[in-house]
């Protein structure tokens, strides 16, 4: 008799019929690496998957009452918000849910960061988590527009945009993702399509794939820190500690549903449902992208119309395409981290990464602008306000990672810091401040690399 | 919260007992506490719109001197109106039997519900077929000056 | 014999040559005007004006070679700042055959008070003579030019009759003519319909009956106003034009010119005898009325021309007042002739809408008018002329309690909305409840005019029906919130609890 047949009750039934004892075996079995690292970070991908489950489960039920139409978008959620029982917190949760599902996403992508958690065999589930981030990025933006309000239409009118100066086909995207040569009520249709089905597809799709491979070769124990023999078995200690801080999200969820139901009232983050979108009225004035998608919107105006013979957005475009090429190909880039050695560049990009999107993004925000943003001398403020802000931010990191964890890299994230103080400061170009500090690094880079004359790992921290 | 069970047989067991009903009655209270608002969300809000008599507007007229009878919104309800014999009827068009909406034949005189042949007189009795109920009354006055107004009959 | 000849050939040319030279410098041409240099050597006609000549057509080229062979136009600075007008073919063509206008703005032959300048603060010219304002002229552009007042004609080269007639500025010249010399031409209909059948022609007839007419004409006071006073004289544009002196917005001030200048109103006496004041501009220009025409630039706000009448200009008695607000303020007036105060302000013979709002100072009126404490303006008007009807006294605090309590509901309820839709709450019903009592309030102080209880409480009851609504659904609605916040509490209090029982169960089975 084999085991399967021993067991009674539903479970022993399930079991010989589909044979769960493999399953159930390996689940049992599961452990998550114990050891001198913060177990903490491990949690992260799991609150993401929490909030995109509560999106899912809101989304669908906002289904039930939203009508995507000229006539109807709009009316609809207006209906739902205020007649509907509790359609005001249904939405309020989503709009919530969304953004706290990115921050905890580029959370949970710097601690794979910091951990090297992408190193061999783990490429592909970092590959993969790459197109999670870019699809939760596509959910941001399609989503943006479903309400049809005034918010929503210059917002998808200026991120659609982009797509036009991609070349060769960037007319052709333009007219494909915005179901003409302007954003009508065909985009919104389109919009809805990707947002309901196409995007979910996907991100079922490859988020499957992604835990998938998490389940075949376990959690990654962090690089360089000495691992337990026996781990914190996942079922039930690893599950029910997950459990309580999905529990703790919810809470949170619940409370910033009732208090903030527009959100923190911050541009970018803010989904009054305002007025319906009209076509033939001016964009008001202060009008931001989410905030999600800041950082890319002013590096676009710190490009000059034209640059090297092409158009400014296009060079940018590259840019920025080039910046997300090389982020989710890490795992082959990092060398070191292949070879199971301390990466510290690595954790020193990451870092680097952040700051450069913290800068871009607060100067977004025109931080610092006190009401005027025209004008140049008000945008010399305002990256002067944001460069102190970065460069504090930058310093209380320094500090706390070369005291805490005995960091000594900072080429990187030095660079960054460079081109905030190059460019707030000192008031040079964006983009020349950018080349000057990019090309500080390289050649820091160069020169401890001929300087180091052997491999030594204990130097390298 | 938890209270120190004194029990000397086996504090273990009756201290994890009373911990798993608290975990099951704390689920339980966790999942109304979310059941509850989805389904208050769900359920759907009663119809709202014109209620009273109905004036037949001129295209509803047309179509009833055209065809003998004609389908129209009362109240959020479908009510057939139809002539026969210079005379007016109202009934309710949603066929007892399963919802279908019937239909008039002037050359017979019956109310027809083409989905299972169920078969209504002009007082609104069935007269053959599976519709266990006769149809709704409702009363049809012309007006003085040549409108039709719709009205819920009065018992 | 040959030398003899030689040098009388040669005499003869020099004296040939000089006498070429001088006769060319005697004429010149358009074409030396066009190229001639200042003694820098720079071109005295610039590039903007001469793209401007190239630019126009043959005819009017001819024209302008005509003027120069007639040696109206010798010098290149007058052509220069012809051109520089950049007048439109029309009326450049006008310009060239008015010998008049282009003599007179010739700078090296006119004395300054005959100079037609662009710009005549800078040139020290009269500020009526500015050729700008001339080809703008509503007259010019008809084609009556300077002949058609100041007689002559234009094609000659000299034409001066009228000249003696025309005084200067100074304003003790006999000017009682220039009224009726205006309406040699304005006063008749069928002359006036060729050129535009919408204008009146009345206006001289009026003017003899206006204070400024009987002033004028029958006082002989040459401070009084003619025409050419508000209309001006060379520059006149229609009423519409933004520049003309009697637009609209311009109206107050062109009054004002006289009106507020307190020399030239010396010796002019109100009916009652005290002086004529020169406020009104000032006053009208801190008003209601004022703000909204010369601030906001609301045409539809009255000027001065709008109470008063413009050539008619009739100081407003006391029937005529009423009768000029009425005209706007309808409803207000018809409600106040169907009250008590109507009577009894005929009785003491006093001026029925501004003995409360003022004339020109008409401020924007306030709740406290209504009240019956000393000081306001209700209760001091009653005690002192009423205070045998005490009744009075009784509608006038219902009247302001009224309103006070709608006005502070209203505003109580509209931060009330505004801070229940931050937290997310339906205001819409609340918004609709609020437009209505905004209205009923706005009725209601219309309707104080009737002065009495009945008609104001028709106006005022729908106002607190409104205010009782908005007050129960801003209730609604704070229990809302309430009822949100208190599910928060119970489904945190779940949530907390289960989050307990996990992590006492998760210590269990780990221990």
């Amino acid at each position: 008799m084999n085991t399967a047949e021993k067991r009674s009750g539903l479970r022993g039934w399930l079991d010989r019929r589909y044979q769960l004892s493999p399953l159930l075996d390996f689940l049992q079995h599961k452990e998550v690496p114990l050891g001198s690292h913060w177990m903490g970070w491990y949690y992260l991908g799991g609150v993401t998957m929490f909030f995109f489950i509560v999106q899912v489960v809101t989304g669908v039920l906002l289904l039930m009452y939203y009508q995507p139409g000229e006539a109807t978008a709009y009316e609809s959620i207006r209906f739902l918000t205020t007649k509907v029982p509790f359609g005001w917190l249904i939405r309020s949760v989503h709009s919530w849910s969304a953004h706290l599902m990115i921050i905890s996403l580029v959370l949970h992508m710097f601690s794979t960061m910091m951990l090297k958690a992408y190193r061999p065999p783990r490429e592909i589930t970092w590959v993969s988590g790459f197109f999670l981030f870019a699809l939760t990025m596509g959910f941001g933006f399609s989503g943006y527009l479903l309400p049809w309000n005034k918010l929503a239409y210059f917002a998808t009118t200026v991120g659609t945009n982009i797509v036009a100066s991609i070349p060769l086909l960037g007319d052709w995207l333009l007219q494909v993702l915005r179901g003409g040569h302007d954003v009508t009520i065909n985009t919104l249709y389109r919009f809805f399509a990707a947002h309901v089905v196409i995007l979910p597809l996907a991100f079922v799709a490859i988020i499957g794939l992604h835990i998938l491979l998490i389940q075949r070769q376990g959690m990654a124990p962090p690089l360089g820190a000495r691992v337990a023999p026996r781990g914190m078995k996942f079922f039930p200690s690893f599950a029910l500690r997950d459990l309580l801080l999905w529990l703790a999200c919810l809470m949170v969820l619940a409370a910033l549903a009732v208090f903030l139901p527009y959100g923190p009232g911050i541009p970018g983050m803010d989904w009054e449902l305002g007025e319906k979108a009209d076509p033939f009225a001016p964009a008001y004035p202060g009008i931001k992208p989410e905030w999600y998608f800041l950082w890319e919107y002013q590096l676009l105006k710190e490009f000059p119309p034209h640059l090297f013979g092409l158009e400014g957005p296009q060079v940018c475009l590259f840019i920025i395409g080039i910046l997300f090429a090389i982020w989710a190909v890490i795992p082959w880039l990092d060398r070191r981290a292949y070879q199971d050695r301390s990466s510290p560049a690595f954790s020193d990009l990451a870092w680097a990464a952040l700051l450069f999107l913290t800068y871009l993004t607060l100067m977004g925000w025109d931080i610092g602008a006190n009401g005027a943003i025209e004008g140049l001398a008000a945008m010399q403020k305002v990256a002067r306000v944001c460069a102190w802000w970065t460069l504090a931010a930058g310093l209380v990191v320094l500090v706390v990672r070369s005291l805490r964890y005995q960091h000594r890299w900072f080429v990187f994230s030095g660079a960054a810091l460079l081109q905030a103080a190059l460019h707030g400061v000192f008031g040079v170009s964006y983009l020349l401040a950018g080349t000057i500090s990019l090309g500080l690094a390289i050649l820091a880079i160069a020169v401890l690399n001929f300087t180091r004359s052997s491999p030594d790992e204990r130097r390298a921290n | 919260m938890e209270k120190q069970v004194e029990s000397a047989s086996s504090p273990l067991t009756s201290r994890r007992h009373f911990l798993d009903l608290v975990l099951g009655a704390s689920i339980l209270g966790w999942l109304a506490s979310i059941a509850y608002p989805v389904i208050r969300y769900l359920k759907p809000l009663p119809q709202t719109g014109p209620t009273g008599p109905t004036h037949l507007t001129r295209d509803e007229a047309a179509k009833l001197e055209q065809n003998q009878f004609v389908i129209v919104p009362v109240s959020g309800q479908r009510v057939i109106v139809l002539q026969s014999q210079d005379q007016l009827y109202a009934f309710s068009a949603k066929c007892t039997h399963e919802g279908c909406t019937v239909t008039y034949q002037p050359g017979q005189s019956v109310i027809w519900c083409p989905c299972h042949d169920g078969r209504f007189d002009l007082t609104g009795r069935v007269v053959s077929g599976p519709p266990p109920q006769p149809l709704v009354k409702y009363t049809a006055q012309r007006q003085p000056d040549g409108g039709i107004v719709i009205s819920v009959e009065k018992a | 014999m040959r030398t003899g000849f030689v040098i009388t050939g040669l005499v003869l040319a020099a004296v040939g040559l000089a006498a070429n030279r001088g006769l060319a410098e005697t004429k010149p041409t358009l074409s030396s005007l066009l190229t001639a240099k200042d003694k820098d050597g720079k071109p005295i006609i610039t590039q903007e004006e001469r793209t401007y000549f190239d630019g126009l057509n043959e005819n009017l080229k001819g024209l302008v070679n005509e003027v120069v062979q007639k040696q109206i136009v010798t010098r290149p600075e007058h052509l220069g700042m012809l051109l520089s007008l950049e007048l439109r073919p029309q009326k450049m063509e006008l310009l060239l055959k008015n010998n008049c206008a282009l003599c007179h703005s010739d700078s090296e032959i006119q004395t300054p008070e005959d100079l037609f300048s662009l710009s005549p603060k800078t040139a020290g010219t009269p500020g009526h003579m500015n050729l700008k304002d001339l080809v703008d002229d509503v007259h010019f552009q008809v084609g009556l030019s300077c002949a058609g007042c100041h007689g002559g004609d234009p094609t000659a080269d000299f034409g001066h009759e009228f000249v003696k007639q025309w005084p200067e500025k100074d304003r003790t010249k006999k000017r009682a003519w220039v009224a009726e010399f205006c309406a040699r031409c304005h006063s008749d209909p069928a002359l006036m319909h060729q050129f535009n059948a919408a204008l009146p022609t009345d206006q001289l007839a009026k003017f003899k009956e206006s204070p400024h007419g009987q002033l004028l004409l029958v006082k002989h006071d040459d401070r009084a106003p003619t025409c050419i006073s508000c209309h001006g004289v060379h520059g006149i544009r229609p009423a519409k034009d933004p520049q003309s002196k009697v637009f609209a917005q311009r109206v107050p001030e062109t009054c004002g010119a006289c009106h507020s200048n307190a020399q030239i109103m010396t010796g002019f006496t109100l009916p009652d005898g005290s002086a004529l004041p020169t406020t009104q501009l000032a006053e009208f220009k801190k008003s209601v009325h004022g703000r909204a025409l010369l601030e906001r630039g609301d045409l539809g706000a009255p000027a001065c021309n709008d109470c008063h009448g413009n050539h008619a200009a009739l100081p407003p008695g006391v029937a005529s007042v009423s009768r000029s607000c009425s005209i706007c303020h309808s409803t207000n007036a018809s409600l106040f002739d169907g009250s008590k105060h109507k009577q009894a302000f005929n009785e003491h013979n006093w001026a029925e809408c501004s003995k409360c709002h003022g004339n020109h100072a008409i401020a924007k009126t306030n709740d406290s008018m209504l009240s019956t404490k000393s000081g306001s303006l209700c209760g001091d008007c009653h005690r002192q002329f009423a205070s045998n009807h005490p009744e009075c006294i009784e509608t006038a605090n219902y009247f302001h309690d009224t309103i006070t309590q709608m006005d502070k509901a209203r505003t109580t309820f509209i931060t009330a909305s505004e801070k229940l839709a931050q937290r997310g709450l339906d205001v819409e019903p609340i918004d609709n409840q609020l437009n209505e009592l905004t209205d009923a309030l706005k009725k209601s102080r219309t309707y104080i005019h009737s002065f009495s209880h009945a008609p104001f409480q028709q106006a005022a009851a729908p106002g607190q029906e409104a205010a009782k609504q908005t007050r129960a659904l801003v209730e609604k609605a704070r229990q809302e919130y309430k009822y949100r916040q208190v599910g928060l509490a119970v489904s945190i209090a779940w949530i907390g609890l289960l989050m307990l029982a996990v992590y006492l169960k998760l210590r269990q089975l780990e221990t």
